[in-house]
């Protein structure tokens, strides 16, 4: 016995040296009050994301997922549990976990430079140097012909990259992502989720990226957490072991089929568990 | 027709239009189906007010006009601006302050004439009172509803960009309800002329309206009516005036 937990310990120091614990989500419920009664949106979900890992959060439709990645944002107050960012307690929002929602808000009155030093200027930084941060993440993501330009004069997909830059313009060590590319064109998508991973490659975040699409999830991914539904909870934690850099000719990868096949297999099943829940109701 | 000869021709009607509208006024004025006294032609309305501008009353009536709008205005949309964003923002005002509101707002501002002319005489407070009680209301309404409407999206946005909370007033909330308040500063530029009327109507020494009505009493139509076109143009100025400074308002469209 006394061997066994050395021998653990000794586990667990090796491991560390190899990574640091960025995102400890642990045994986090998540209850909303509606008309209806208690709906229990999270239950007793707990996972571990590793500095500068990429992760995935997939589900079907309504299991919960951006609401985890809302309680990591600290817009969601856990019912019970605790989400830790590098070893500190989740209390609100702030400028360590930057996020991409599923629209890009961006604020209309700004300019896409303004936009992006919104965050630096918050901080305290000067007007000069908050500039010189915007203007370093608008050539990262090719805009820098539209640095003046208002977000309405842009394009969905520029739009969202200019979200993706300016969470990023306060250099946080988290960043969320909730289906940012889902109402995009299937075109524009792939080149986004390609100019994501270049962007990754140069920065190093951390990520957590929430999405119903499978292929997705798996090309942009080290790990896909799967969830279930109504509750959601954490079913698989499936390590996507694929060479990088990936390009798109990643799913000719012989175990990219099987990999999709887990997926599918999983979430199918929970999708029609998800229907016929709703139908019994 | 070809979609440029539709188009060429729609031109040409329009301007045409007024120009026949008064070619009309002055054949009906002077065919004697219509007593030429009560209903002068355009060329007498001219000529009125040509004589209006030359004995240098017409400055001081738009003078005094003017800068009755124009304080009632600035006044009542500064005190709209102010309560609309408290109590947009802050739910303890508005608990307070919007039942209130809301059960002054319909009575029309002109309604409020006897008790003004009580409370202030002819006095120019009177009449700066009542146009500042019509723009008033529309701006806070406006003001409140745009504050209300921000999409919980931005403010999110800005809380994860670090923006404290202490100044998301003056970084966001105030440039999202920008749009909304800018339409009912508009919307309170007519109204400050409606209650402009009611206020020199009631009682004044000086101002376009006074003169319409003191021209009334003359029966000297041809002022009257001149008085009209003058009114009809200075809001119409306003109006365009302020459509324009709306634009550099909300400069991001």
């Amino acid at each position: 016995m006394t061997v066994q937990l050395v021998a653990d310990r000794a586990k667990v120091e090796s491991d560390e040296e190899l990574a640091v614990v960025e995102i400890d989500v642990a045994d986090v419920s998540i209850v909303f009050d509606t008309p209806k009664g208690q709906v229990v949106a999270a239950d007793r979900v707990s996972f571990q994301i590793m500095r500068g890992e990429f992760v995935c959060l997939l589900g079907p439709s309504g299991c919960g997922k951006s609401t985890v990645l809302n309680t990591i944002a600290g817009f969601e107050t856990p019912y019970a549990g605790t989400v830790s960012i590098a070893g500190k307690a989740v209390t609100g929002p702030g400028p360590d976990r930057g996020m991409v929602f599923q629209q890009p808000y961006l604020f209309p009155w700004k300019s896409v430079r303004s936009n992006i030093s919104h965050g630096p200027s918050m901080l305290g930084k000067t007007a000069k140097e908050a500039r010189a941060i915007a203007d370093d993440l608008i050539a990262m993501i090719g805009l820098s012909k539209f640095a003046d330009a208002y977000p309405h004069t842009l394009s969905g997909g520029m739009q969202q990259r200019v979200a993706i830059a300016r969470a990023l313009a306060n250099r946080p060590g988290v960043l969320l992502m909730d289906e940012p590319f889902g109402a995009l064109d299937a075109q524009t998508r792939v080149v986004m989720q390609e100019s994501l991973l270049s962007l990754w490659a140069q920065v190093g975040t951390t990520i957590v990226f929430v999405t119903h699409d499978i292929d997705e999830a798996i090309f942009l991914a080290d790990r896909v957490l799967i969830m279930s539904a109504g509750p959601g909870r954490i079913l698989r934690d499936l390590r996507i072991a694929l060479p990088r850099p990936r390009s798109s000719e990643v799913v000719l990868h012989p175990s990219y089929v099987a990999l999709k096949k887990e997926c599918l297999d999983l979430i199918r099943a929970e999708s029609l568990r998800a229907f016929e829940q709703q139908a019994v109701r | 027709m070809t979609g440029g000869q539709t188009q060429r021709l729609n031109t040409a009607i329009s301007i045409l239009s007024i120009p026949l509208f008064f070619l009309a006024w002055e054949l009906v004025s002077r065919s004697h189906i219509v007593n030429i006294i009560l209903f002068p032609p355009p060329s007498v309305v001219a000529v009125a007010m040509v004589e209006w501008v030359r004995s240098g009353q017409f400055a001081i009536d738009l003078a005094v006009s003017v800068y009755r709008v124009v304080i009632g205005f600035a006044l009542g949309a500064s005190a709209g601006v102010v309560f609309g964003v408290l109590t947009g923002q802050f739910q303890l005002f508005s608990s307070f302050f919007s039942p209130i509101f809301h059960i002054l707002r319909p009575i029309p501002p002109i309604a409020f004439v006897p008790i003004v002319i009580l409370w202030f005489g002819l006095s120019e407070t009177g009449k700066i009172f009542l146009v500042f009680w019509g723009v008033f209301f529309t701006v806070w309404l406006t003001t409140h509803i745009g504050v209300q409407k921000i999409d919980r999206g931005l403010i999110r946005a800005a809380l994860m960009l670090g923006t404290p909370r202490r100044r998301m007033l003056t970084e966001i909330v105030l440039f999202g309800a920008l749009p909304y308040i800018v339409v009912g500063l508009r919307t309170a530029v007519s109204i400050s002329f409606y209650t402009l009327v009611a206020a020199e109507l009631a009682g004044a020494f000086a101002g376009i309206v006074y003169r319409i009505e003191i021209a009334q009493q003359n029966l000297q139509t041809g002022q009257v009516m001149g008085g009209l076109v003058a009114l009809g143009a200075l809001s119409f100025i306003a109006d365009r005036g302020f459509a324009a400074i709306t634009q550099r308002l909300v400069w991001w469209r």
